[in-house]
């Protein structure tokens, strides 16, 4: 449930260089059951039309993710958004 | 004594900040929050008196000091968020109708992300839609394993209606997985589309 992990926390956002690596990065998140959310990629981040995913550091493991994803040669950026 | 600040912080944050801060403190230990708007200071008078515990609210300059003695402890199952009123959430004259688990037409795959974000951002929109309504494959991102569920719970809280298109539901036969949201039908669907200044079609 969204209300046990405060919304006032920090999000982490991982930023890829395309949309079809976000829909790859998805693919490989959903096949692991890790919980995540897709998101446009914040306005102070890049003034691109992006979307990017959206994590939630309280409920997963943001090390076993970006292994997960490095592992799969996925070349991306993470960072922070707090949301209130 | 605790000392909590929940200056600038919108509803329904003060509630799940009082409500941890007192799971923190022992018993007979007193607890201030600071506050700085006079909503949330109803909504955490509320919740306290609810569940037994005695507010006492004064107000220094612009700030509102509330404390409150743990006389009792508040059960676990207690929502802090059902106290939350809406008056800080802003619903505009709008309604969403979401007729496919999609945005747009051209890629399906491509389709399927963009609703996602789009879904997952409504939350920060600074007016939020009356009502959305789901139909035909919509119904979808209404029910159990939907990948948008929590921002769609969130909305709710922020008094955001959901209509779910009944019939849909028994024809995709997913009665029993709506998690979120009320059924409805075309009688109500159609006030709603018609007795609205807009209708936005993802």
């Amino acid at each position: 449930m969204f209300f046990d992990s405060p919304e006032y926390m920090k999000y982490k956002i991982l930023i890829f260089e395309s949309i079809h690596k976000v829909l790859k990065a998805e693919k490989i998140l959903l096949k692991n059951n890790i919980k995540h959310e897709i998101v446009p990629t914040p306005k102070e981040i890049t003034s691109d039309c992006g979307m990017s995913i959206r994590i939630n550091p309280e409920i997963v493991n943001l090390q076993d993710i970006t292994t997960m994803l490095l592992n799969n040669k996925f070349e991306f950026k993470v960072s922070d958004k707090e949301i209130v | 004594m605790k000392i909590i600040d929940a200056k600038g912080k919108l509803c329904p944050l003060p509630l799940i900040m009082t409500k941890k801060a007192l799971s923190e403190i022992n018993e007979n230990e007193t607890l201030k929050v600071l506050i700085d708007n006079d909503i949330s200071v109803k909504n955490v008078t509320r919740f306290l008196e609810d569940n037994g515990l005695k507010a006492n609210v004064e107000k220094k300059g612009d700030i509102y000091e509330l404390t409150v003695n743990k006389t009792g402890n508040i059960p676990e199952s207690v929502k802090a968020e059902d106290y939350c009123s809406i008056d800080n959430a802003k619903v505009g004259n709008f309604v969403i109708a979401i007729l496919k688990n999609k945005l747009g037409e051209g890629s399906d795959e491509l389709g399927e992300l963009l609703i996602k974000g789009f879904i997952n951002t409504l939350p920060e929109a600074t007016l939020k839609p009356k009502t959305i309504v789901f139909m035909n494959g919509g119904i979808h991102l209404a029910v159990k394993d939907s990948p948008v569920i929590d921002a769609l719970k969130k909305l709710e809280l922020l008094g955001v209606e959901l209509l779910i298109c009944g019939a849909c539901l028994d024809y995709f036969k997913k009665k029993d997985e709506l998690v979120i949201g009320r059924v409805s039908n075309m009688y109500e669907i159609i006030e709603k589309l018609t007795q609205t200044a807009k209708v936005i079609y993802p």
